[in-house]
């Protein structure tokens, strides 16, 4: 489009802009399909004059033809570019040079600063309310009107009440007890796995594995919704993170199995059969890890008592394929601690439970069968001093040693909330609260006389973890409220046979399910005391963890 | 005048149990923040909503009164909001408990 100025412009130097000009109007008069009305705004001579141009018949008028047909003062002048002459000259470069080029992320629209001219009226209110929220601000920081104060918005669960009793009775008929329990990435599923935690000959007796689906109607606490048969004792159990019916099993024989469990008929995924790469120790935990660099896929991680800490990833034709593997050698743990001295000939630390630290993916805690939590890392280098075969190089992955419980440890958690905090339970009966940062243990606390198997931290209260006793009984400590003594005492059986095994749903904060010797699971609804975060609790777990000795 | 501004926000962030301080424009757009981004989104458009609603319910119970400051106070918090015609002060502060 032409407007007025520009075409007084053009009339002065018609000769040189008009075949230009001609020509963009004849591709603007092509495309607009006979409008020519539009250019009613021009009515300068050339405005006219085009306008007549426009008006021909005629539209695939050529450039060229044009000035001739409308100059009608009748001297025809041609309008012809002189032959260009061209010549082909090809350019290469000889040399080049590698420049990383590297985008940054766009900075995500939202705080955008707002132009300059918007500062005096900004300054203006602010002045204007500056002074009425600092009165607030003051008001607020003495006040006292809403100590005490809270609010309900959910029904109060004054007490801790048993839910769900669930269990197979043909596991139970052969005395299995419950080793393991795992609910599913959704929360509606809770997974056990039935195996025997005391001493004997155990290997060749059959297993199973068993789930039930709690949020479906007419759920019949005998009756698991599916049961997977296994041909040894199964010691533990962890569903994967994303896919609601996976669930990964380590053996007493040294395997690592998972299956489906929404396809009762043909369970099996992947198994690790028995090869050299094998745990030759029966499997203590099994957990899932996303892969480093596909992180929607994940891959399983299994500790052993032969000392190895293996991660395995599911292949073609049903195999788990050993990625990297770590080994616990006594000569290569840091010698940050002192250690009694192990039993001659024995080299391989045996590990007994893995946490993974929600803060940072590389770094995870080992408990182990001589009572020490080792700090470990996946990002270790150094290659362990061992013989055991493996089709993968074993590193040694230790960094830290901790200060030792009377007794093997039987389970490990680290916080949710805070990096450097983490909890581990042995057969001493004794919690150990441990820093990252230093060897000796923030707190120790006895909760029994006999051994404890399981100690987690609650998922949504920072100060919260359960505790599972060989008295029968899960424990579960406020630190807000007392660190001495369990805030509740949940009677789990009744002839004071242990619990191995209790697990924190994720999504349904308040469930709590834990398995014991007499193949039961019970699944707990936690009074609401313990599912919801009071005002200040994440600054007081900081506070806890600052205790570390300087 | 940029000066000022800074000068004021940084009073107003320094204050006892303040965490953090942002203005948003009158249509929900962050100008100035003391939190990252993500954050400062989400409180600057939820707030803004919010602070629009409670106007208007004041405005309808009497149209002679006007909303003149906003507190929300919450389990862990306490948020403070004080609105204009251009622009709101979203103040964020954990209170002594």
């Amino acid at each position: 489009m032409v407007d007025t100025g520009m075409s007084w412009r053009l009339l002065k130097n018609m000769d040189v802009w008009l075949p230009a000009v001609l020509a963009t109007l004849t591709e603007s008069q092509s495309t607009s399909r006979g409008g020519a009305e539009s250019e009613g705004d021009t009515e300068s001579e050339a405005g006219s004059r085009l306008r007549a141009v426009s008006t021909e018949p005629d539209m695939r008028l050529q450039p060229m033809n044009l000035p001739r047909q409308c100059l009608a003062s009748g001297h025809s002048k041609s309008c012809q570019t002189a032959s260009i002459a061209t010549a082909e000259a090809s350019v290469q470069t000889r040399k080049h040079a590698d420049a990383e080029v590297q985008t940054e992320v766009p900075a995500p629209v939202g705080a955008r600063t707002v132009a300059q001219h918007d500062s005096p009226r900004l300054a203006a209110f602010l002045r204007r309310v500056e002074a009425m929220v600092i009165r607030e601000l003051n008001k607020n920081w003495q006040s006292h009107a809403f100590d005490g104060f809270e609010v309900n918005w959910t029904e109060q669960q004054p007490t801790v009440t048993c839910l769900h009793t669930l269990g197979y009775p043909p596991a139970q008929g052969q005395g299995l007890h419950v080793t393991s329990v795992s609910w599913n990435t959704t929360g509606s599923v809770v997974a056990c796995a039935y195996g025997r935690l005391d001493d004997g000959d155990w290997s060749t007796l059959k297993s199973f594995v068993c789930a039930w689906n709690l949020d479906r109607r007419g759920l019949n606490p005998q009756q698991p919704s599916a049961v997977v048969e296994v041909p040894s004792a199964v010691m533990c159990l962890a569903f994967h993170p994303t896919q609601p019916s996976h669930v990964a099993g380590g053996l007493y024989s040294g395997e690592v199995l998972v299956w489906d469990v929404s396809h009762p008929e043909d369970p099996l995924l992947w198994r690790t059969g028995l090869t050299d790469d094998t745990h030759t120790d029966p499997v203590y935990q099994v957990l899932w890890l996303p892969e480093p660099r596909h992180s929607h896929r994940f891959q399983v991680l299994s500790v052993a008592t032969d000392g190895k800490v293996l991660l395995w990833q599911g292949g073609g034709a049903g195999q788990l394929q050993l990625t990297e593997g770590f080994a616990l050698v006594v000569q290569q743990l840091p010698r940050n601690t002192k250690l009694k001295k192990p039993p001659r000939g024995e080299t391989e630390v045996g590990a007994t439970a893995v946490a993974f630290s929600g803060f940072d993916p590389s770094l995870f805690v080992l408990g182990t069968e001589g009572g020490f939590p080792l700090k470990c890392s996946l990002a270790a280098e150094e290659a362990a001093l061992t013989r055991m075969p493996s089709s993968v190089p074993l590193r040694a992955p230790a960094r830290f040693t901790f200060s030792p419980h009377g007794g093997p440890i039987y389970s490990v958690s680290c916080s949710p909330f805070h990096r450097n905090l983490f909890l581990s339970a042995g057969t001493d009966g004794h919690i150990h609260l441990y820093s990252m940062l230093q060897a000796q243990p923030l707190a120790s606390l006895q909760l029994s006389h006999k051994y404890l198997f399981a100690v987690r931290w609650s998922p949504v209260r920072p100060l919260v973890f359960a505790a599972a006793s060989g008295e029968g009984d899960v424990q579960l400590f406020d630190l807000r409220k007392s660190s001495q003594k369990p805030t509740v005492s949940i009677k789990q059986t009744q002839d004071d046979s242990p619990v191995y095994c209790l697990e924190f749903n994720r999504q349904q904060t308040q469930l709590l399910a834990a398995g014991d010797a007499k193949g039961t699971v019970k699944v707990w609804q936690l009074s609401t005391e313990f599912t919801e975060q009071g005002p200040r609790e994440a600054e007081d777990l900081e506070q806890l963890a600052a205790e570390v000795a300087t | 005048m940029q000066a000022e501004v800074e000068e004021t926000l940084k009073r107003i962030q320094s204050h006892k149990g303040v965490m953090g301080t942002m203005v948003v424009n009158a249509e929900g757009i962050p100008i100035r923040t003391t939190l990252d981004n993500s954050t400062t989104v989400q409180y600057a458009g939820l707030l803004h909503q919010l602070t629009m609603k409670a106007k208007s319910t004041v405005r309808d119970i009497d149209p002679q009164n006007d909303l003149t400051f906003l507190r929300i106070r919450s389990k862990k918090h306490e948020i403070m909001v004080a609105p204009d015609k251009e622009y709101l002060l979203i103040v964020i502060q954990n209170p002594c408990e």
